[in-house]
């Protein structure tokens, strides 16, 4: 018999969860848990006793009240939604447009020598400072706020796609060539399927620069919309309201990153890229 | 050019062929005047030094190179480039990892736009023949270096090619799974009843495998000898220890360093 030894750097648990919280035993999960809370009880006690002017700051039990009563009079829902909406809006743009220039880009060198020069500009470029005239083009709709995050998302996505199809293994190539494959062919069925995890690795870093699109627009002029909220809680000194906004923004930002990291792993393991047929 | 060759039973004559790389200005001879034709059924084995030119020829043969002397035919006719009467094996087996094996075997024939239910059955087929059976779904990350030259294999033979052309194809598996790997493909190629053309640097792979041997000068690539091997076959582990095959071996290994500015391989 081989003694059973510890699984290396595996915290032993020193007690038995039923198993529909068996996540909780995981040290890095416990760890974010633990860190989390911490900081949502220090929020609440700077709050409470140590910066107590509601001008400058309010604790965290205060924000989750703005929450309920934002939400009862129905000005969260709608704020949600539209900033939500321009994000999905912008995103699904860039996206599309950008995996389009993308591939372009990475597969014909001559597209890439008329375009580079705008793309690496652009995407150096800070895009926010274009919101106003965007803003003047577009209105205080939600058209002006796709049109600030899909300048925003796209470039990321276009070079991280274009990265992707330059840098398909020349091996790759060879196969699909030994078997007579055009040259869309083996865009279409090699470089494409071989550049995923780069436009996935794209859209991830993509989402992060929405957010901050999609604020920024509201912040310029907006009916409705996170930023919105923002901008006219700081107006109306309402700092529970306006720590919301951020809150909110925070949270969805985490979650869309998380989700996309979570797909990107499944990605790059190669086992479930269903491609074309 | 394309009159009929005097000799009808060869699959793919190869005659004076030269092939030549341009460098940073200068031009290196890789190939020169190298001739020599291969008969339908044949197991033909190309071997030489290492940079003498092998792999570029078989690279010229499928139509991913061009050649600058010379003419090529396949079975009376001029080559013209890669299509679905050969199949080539490279050295890495350069799977793709987002298809599964059936997938993978299936892409020459998507390529082709012969992928249909009858030729699926056939990659099923010839994913059996390869020994891999119940592997059709998996991914190639999940399979072993010699698993995965299977399926390499079963991927060039599913186009059902008359030739095979394989580039080292065994080079990079360790020395077990290459005797057990040339020990199948002696089993999958008759089976399958192919032409193959076969690169190695290995003198005792290429007299194990051979119908017939060519070795290659060190570069510019020249045609030293063609050495018929009449070992009989079926060939076994139990061949390699016989004094026919030593004295064959030998023969061979003088042959490629007869050169005086051989590498040692």
């Amino acid at each position: 018999m081989t003694p059973q030894l510890p699984a290396y750097g595996k915290s032993q648990p020193r007690f038995r969860l039923p198993s529909a919280f068996a996540w909780l035993q995981r040290r890095t999960t416990r760890r974010t848990i633990i860190s989390v809370v911490v900081v949502m009880a220090a929020w609440e006690i700077t709050g409470r006793f140590i910066v107590t002017n509601s001008l400058f700051f309010a604790p965290l039990s205060s924000v989750i009240g703005a929450a309920f009563t934002l939400w009862h009079s129905g000005e969260l829902q709608k704020d949600i939604i539209a900033s939500f909406s321009a994000v999905v809006y912008g995103m699904a743009l860039a996206i599309v447009i950008g995996i389009v220039i993308g591939v372009l880009s990475g597969a014909s060198r001559g597209f890439r020598e008329y375009t580079d020069a705008f793309v690496t500009g652009l995407y150096a470029t800070p895009l926010v400072a274009v919101a106003p005239i965007l803003i003047l083009w577009f209105g205080i709709g939600i058209a002006s706020k796709i049109a600030v995050v899909f300048l925003m998302a796209v470039f990321p996505i276009l070079i991280s796609t274009a990265a992707g199809i330059r840098n398909t293994d020349a091996s790759y190539i060879e196969v699909a060539r030994s078997f007579g494959a055009s040259r869309l062919q083996i865009i279409r069925k090699v470089m494409i399927p071989a550049a995923v995890p780069f436009v996935i690795t794209g859209i991830r870093l993509a989402i992060g620069r929405a957010i901050v699109g999609v604020v920024v627009g509201e912040l310029f002029g907006a009916r409705a919309g996170l930023g919105f909220l923002i901008f006219t809680s700081g107006q109306t000194f309402d700092v529970p309201s306006l720590f919301l906004g951020v809150l909110i923004l925070a949270l969805a930002g985490v979650a869309l990153t998380s989700g996309m990291k979570w797909i990107e792993n499944r990605v790059a393991g190669g086992r479930r890229v269903e491609m074309d047929n | 050019m394309s009159e009929p060759r005097s000799d009808t039973t060869a699959e793919l004559s190869v005659e004076h062929v030269g092939k030549n790389f341009d460098t940073r200005g200068t031009t290196i001879r890789v190939l020169d005047d190298v001739s020599f034709s291969v008969k339908r059924g044949e197991f033909f084995v190309i071997v030489g030094p290492s940079g003498c030119g092998k792999s570029t020829l078989l690279r010229i043969i499928q139509g991913l190179e061009t050649l600058n002397d010379g003419v090529i035919t396949l079975a009376g006719r001029p080559l013209l480039g890669p299509s679905a009467d050969r199949g080539f094996v490279f050295q890495q087996d350069s799977l793709y990892p987002w298809r599964t094996v059936l997938q993978n075997v299936l892409f020459g024939l998507e390529i082709m736009g012969k992928a249909n239910s009858e030729t699926t059955g056939r990659a099923m087929s010839l994913i059996e023949l390869v020994g891999l059976k119940g592997f059709e779904h998996h991914y190639p990350r999940e399979l072993s270096g010699g698993m995965r030259q299977r399926v390499n294999l079963a991927r060039a033979l599913a186009i059902d090619p008359q030739m095979l052309l394989m580039d080292e194809p065994f080079a990079a598996l360790d020395a077990l799974t290459r005797e057990t790997m040339q020990q199948e493909l002696l089993r999958i190629a008759a089976a399958a009843n192919k032409t193959v053309v076969f690169i190695t640097h290995q003198i005792d792979e290429a007299v194990l495998l051979a119908d017939r041997v060519l070795v290659l000068s060190a570069r510019p690539g020249r045609v030293v000898e063609t050495i018929p091997i009449d070992l009989p076959r079926p060939r076994s582990l139990a061949t390699k220890r016989s004094q026919e095959f030593q004295g064959l071996v030998d023969r061979i290994w003088n042959l490629v360093s007869a050169k005086p500015q051989v590498e040692t391989v």
